[in-house]
């Protein structure tokens, strides 16, 4: 019974997540019947399957609140701000119930009284005598029956002239319901004897809908004196949900001759029987969530435990390792049967690691209802109007970054609600909208996902972070930095240019946690800000954690990985000129390029070859060279962490298993570069 | 592109009921107050839709219809007229004149938008 406890509560928790997620959508557009159907079918599930499994607390409670959204849904009762919070509220407590087995801390008991107490209220208000339990009754779903009508539309040659366009009233009809549109072009004549402005075409319509006869007809008003039309009913219920039936006229529609209407009837009195039998088994199931999916019912996804897909992704990649070593072996046999065979196997390994990739990903959408419910919290608290937007919330990203993310980006948030934007006073002020903006914007750039987050608020003044790193002591008061440098000050430890911490952003998170937390998952955070305008948060995070691709290269002795992603290009260039350079500048393909010895950085011996390779990388905007000695090919890296040992360096990001045993090392071309670079402002400044 | 409509009509309340819906939809609208009137617009520039009132001064709408029905650039472009539901003849009247559809008088922005999109996309 656990095990089907547990599952409950992970439905559970999805139901009160689509239920949060509809309730806030509803806020804006509080007659669309659909989310309320929605919200009334999470409900329900709730409620039934509390009942079932031992939460009869959650169950009583939501079927309290139930009642106050059937009254809602049958039309007795808007839904407005005050049902809304109490929803929310609701919501959070039904959240509490599921964790809880027992009704025992007195804060949560006062609660549920109380939003029960509430919530009656609310649908005693509307409800006179009205038995609450009306909404167990089935039936009452669909008032209208759909039904199903065939046309036949024929439009006169005429009908072009007086603008008339067919096509648009197909259209109308589209809207009234569920169509099935044939156009017949078997009255078209010879092509040189085609007139242009002459309608030849005819149309066969089978529409389901709940709309009556003459709405059908009214479609065609305007020009009923200039067709041939018909109208007919042939079914009383909508045999688009006969599958049977929808089987049987496709095969029909095939040729391309007219179907007639004599043949649908067949049709739909033969399946009809079967449709009857449908029916009555629908109306004996009495929850509605068991009875109405079943259109819906074929499987499109399966749950599945995120152990084992983390053991399926350990299992592809000690696959593409050992792959690897097939391929040494198999080259070195020289036995041309093993080597297509090894070949093969590395296409097939190499489709499974990227289908494998593809089931952890996951859309960032998952974690957007978090954020809308804190926007819409925090700014309420804040008496602020903030407008939250997001964009590519379909962008897709590994399981685990996603989870390691929500934090920073929660912080983020709060950062952007409390202090970017302002009181709607303060706006009104400076000629803004009172109305804040936030932007979620998520997109794919090469093998890195942007996430953006940008507000339309104060921004933040630069010269604010300087003083006060300055007075942190964090700089020198001398020290010449670039815009973009003073704004990566805001990212140390211990920074914090709030004048007042509120208790909002003062929840121990700083910034450079926030650059931590995402450094871990190999990212990148950028800001971005303009005073008064405002500011723009961006994080690159790589596609997925433990495998990429790369290119494999040798300096010295050892093997070392670069991440395919950030490679340009690779030159082959003399030894004499990229030794005893004084400015570190080399000429490829006419362009003056920015370059560091590798050998000499890393205090290796000068290598004795006359011929090097430059692999240009891109870093920031800028491309830099770095001379390798040889450059051994592609390679799919299965990253392995270097262990605690070298966690403080971060110039090489892990390190990967090669075909014949060796171990190769992932470098980290942005720290690389940075470093080096740094070291040579260094110097500079010493030498001044 | 938004799509220019133009609206002939003498009454300057209907005129003004008719292009506040459809600006409010994102329409371009141009207004003439007769037949005449109307006419002066249709020099050669592109109009999606003309929608007339049939009793007006100067010119009324079914003759604007049928001088539109001779124009080479707009022999073909819908026209809906305004009408009451007892002027039956009238209907009759106009679609013989050329005219496309037809929308009753009184009318609710609703209605009018949906007689629109029988005619234009």
């Amino acid at each position: 019974m656990d095990k089907f406890k547990n599952k409950f509560i992970e439905e559970a928790t999805d139901n009160i997540e689509e239920l949060e997620d509809s309730l806030l959508l509803i806020e804006n557009d509080t007659e669309n019947k659909d989310l309320i159907e929605k919200i009334f079918r999470a409900m329900h599930s709730l409620k039934g399957g509390g009942a079932m499994f031992g939460f009869s607390y959650l169950s009583d409670f939501t079927h309290n609140l139930e009642n106050l959204y059937q009254v809602i849904r049958e039309g007795k009762r808007t839904i407005n701000k005050e049902i809304l919070d109490i929803t929310l509220a609701s919501v959070d407590h039904m959240k509490t119930l599921l964790t809880i087995d027992d009704l025992n801390n007195e804060d949560v008991i006062r609660q549920h009284k109380e939003l029960i107490e509430k919530t009656q209220n609310i649908t005693n208000n509307t409800e006179s005598v009205e038995d609450n339990q009306s909404n167990e009754k089935i039936g009452s779903y669909n008032n209208v029956e759909e039904k199903s009508y065939y046309i036949h539309f024929e439009p006169q040659a005429e009908v072009f002239k007086d603008g008339t366009n067919p096509i648009f009233l197909i259209d109308e009809l589209n809207s009234l319901g569920e169509t099935m549109v044939l156009a017949h072009f078997n009255k078209l004549p010879e092509y040189d004897k085609l007139d242009i402005i002459q309608c030849y075409t005819y149309w066969e319509i089978i529409i389901s809908t709940k709309e009556d006869f003459n709405s059908i007809s009214d479609v065609f008003i305007f020009i009923e004196d200039q067709c041939k039309l018909e109208i007919v009913e042939i079914a009383d219920f909508d045999i688009f949900s006969n599958d049977e039936i929808v089987e049987q006229i496709s095969v029909l529609t095939q040729d391309s001759e007219d179907i007639g209407l004599p043949k649908i009837q067949e049709i739909v009195k033969k399946n009809s029987t079967v449709k009857i039998l449908n029916k009555e088994l629908e109306r004996v199931i009495a929850n509605p969530n068991l009875s109405t999916p079943i259109k819906e019912n074929t499987i499109s996804s399966i749950r599945v435990s995120a152990n084992k897909l983390d053991h399926l992704m350990n299992l592809v990649s000690e696959l593409v390792t050992t792959q690897a070593r097939l391929n040494l072996i198999a080259e070195k046999s020289e036995n041309s049967e093993l080597i297509t065979i090894a070949e093969n196997i590395q296409k097939l390994s190499r489709q499974l690691r990227d289908n494998a990739f593809d089931i952890v990903l996951i859309p960032i959408e998952t974690m957007l209802v978090r954020f809308q419910r804190l926007v819409r919290d925090l700014s309420k608290e804040l008496n602020k109007e903030i407008i939250f937007l997001t964009e590519g919330a379909d962008t897709e990203l590994d399981k685990t970054i996603i989870e390691s993310l929500t934090d920073p980006l929660l912080h983020i948030l709060r950062n952007s609600i409390d202090h970017g934007i302002e009181s709607p006073e303060q706006r009104l002020k400076l000629n803004k909208s009172p109305q804040g903006k936030i932007l979620l914007k998520a997109f794919y750039s090469g093998a890195n996902v942007h996430i953006q987050i940008h507000d339309d608020g104060a921004g933040i003044d630069i010269n604010k972070i300087k003083r006060k790193a300055i007075e942190k002591g964090f700089i020198d008061e001398n020290t010449i930095l670039n815009k973009k440098e003073i704004l990566d000050l805001v990212f140390l430890p211990g920074f914090s240019t709030a004048e007042n911490i509120t208790d909002l952003s003062g929840r121990g998170v700083g910034m450079d946690v926030v650059k931590r937390k995402i450094t871990e998952i190999r990212g990148e955070i950028e800001l971005d800000t303009e005073v008064n305008i405002g500011t723009t948060l961006t994080i690159k995070l790589p596609l997925t954690l433990s495998i990429i691709d790369g290119l494999l290269v040798k300096i010295h002795k050892t093997h070392y990985v670069l991440p395919l992603s950030v490679v340009d290009k690779i030159y082959v260039t003399d030894h004499s000129k990229v030794v005893n350079k004084y400015n570190n500048m080399i000429v490829l393909d006419g362009e003056q390029i920015p370059f560091y010895y590798l050998r000499e950085e890393f205090d290796l011996p000068e290598s004795t070859q006359e011929v090097e390779q430059v692999v240009v990388v891109k870093y920031e905007d800028k491309k830099i060279g770095l001379v390798v000695d040889e450059v051994e090919g592609e390679y799919q890296a299965v990253l392995k962490s270097l262990g605690k040992i070298y966690k403080k360096q971060e110039m090489i990001s892990g390190a990967t298993i090669l075909g014949d045993g060796t171990v190769a090392l992932v470098m980290d071309t942005n720290k690389i570069i940075n470093r080096f670079s740094q070291t040579i402002v260094n110097v500079k400044q010493n030498n001044i | 592109m938004s799509k220019n409509i133009l609206i002939v009509d003498d009454s300057e309340s209907i005129r003004e009921v008719v292009s506040f819906t459809l600006e409010n939809e994102g329409y371009q609208v141009l207004v003439g107050v007769d037949g005449k009137d109307a006419l002066k617009y249709l020099d050669g520039r592109s109009i999606d839709l003309i929608i007339t009132d049939l009793h007006m001064p100067e010119m009324d709408g079914i003759e604007l219809i049928k001088n539109i029905r001779t124009m080479d650039a707009y022999k073909h472009i819908p026209i809906l007229f305004l009408t009451t539901e007892s002027q039956a003849s009238k209907k009759i009247e106009a679609k013989e004149a050329g005219a496309t559809g037809w929308i009753i008088k009184p009318f609710v922005p609703a209605k009018l938008l949906a007689a629109l999109k029988k005619v234009l996309r």
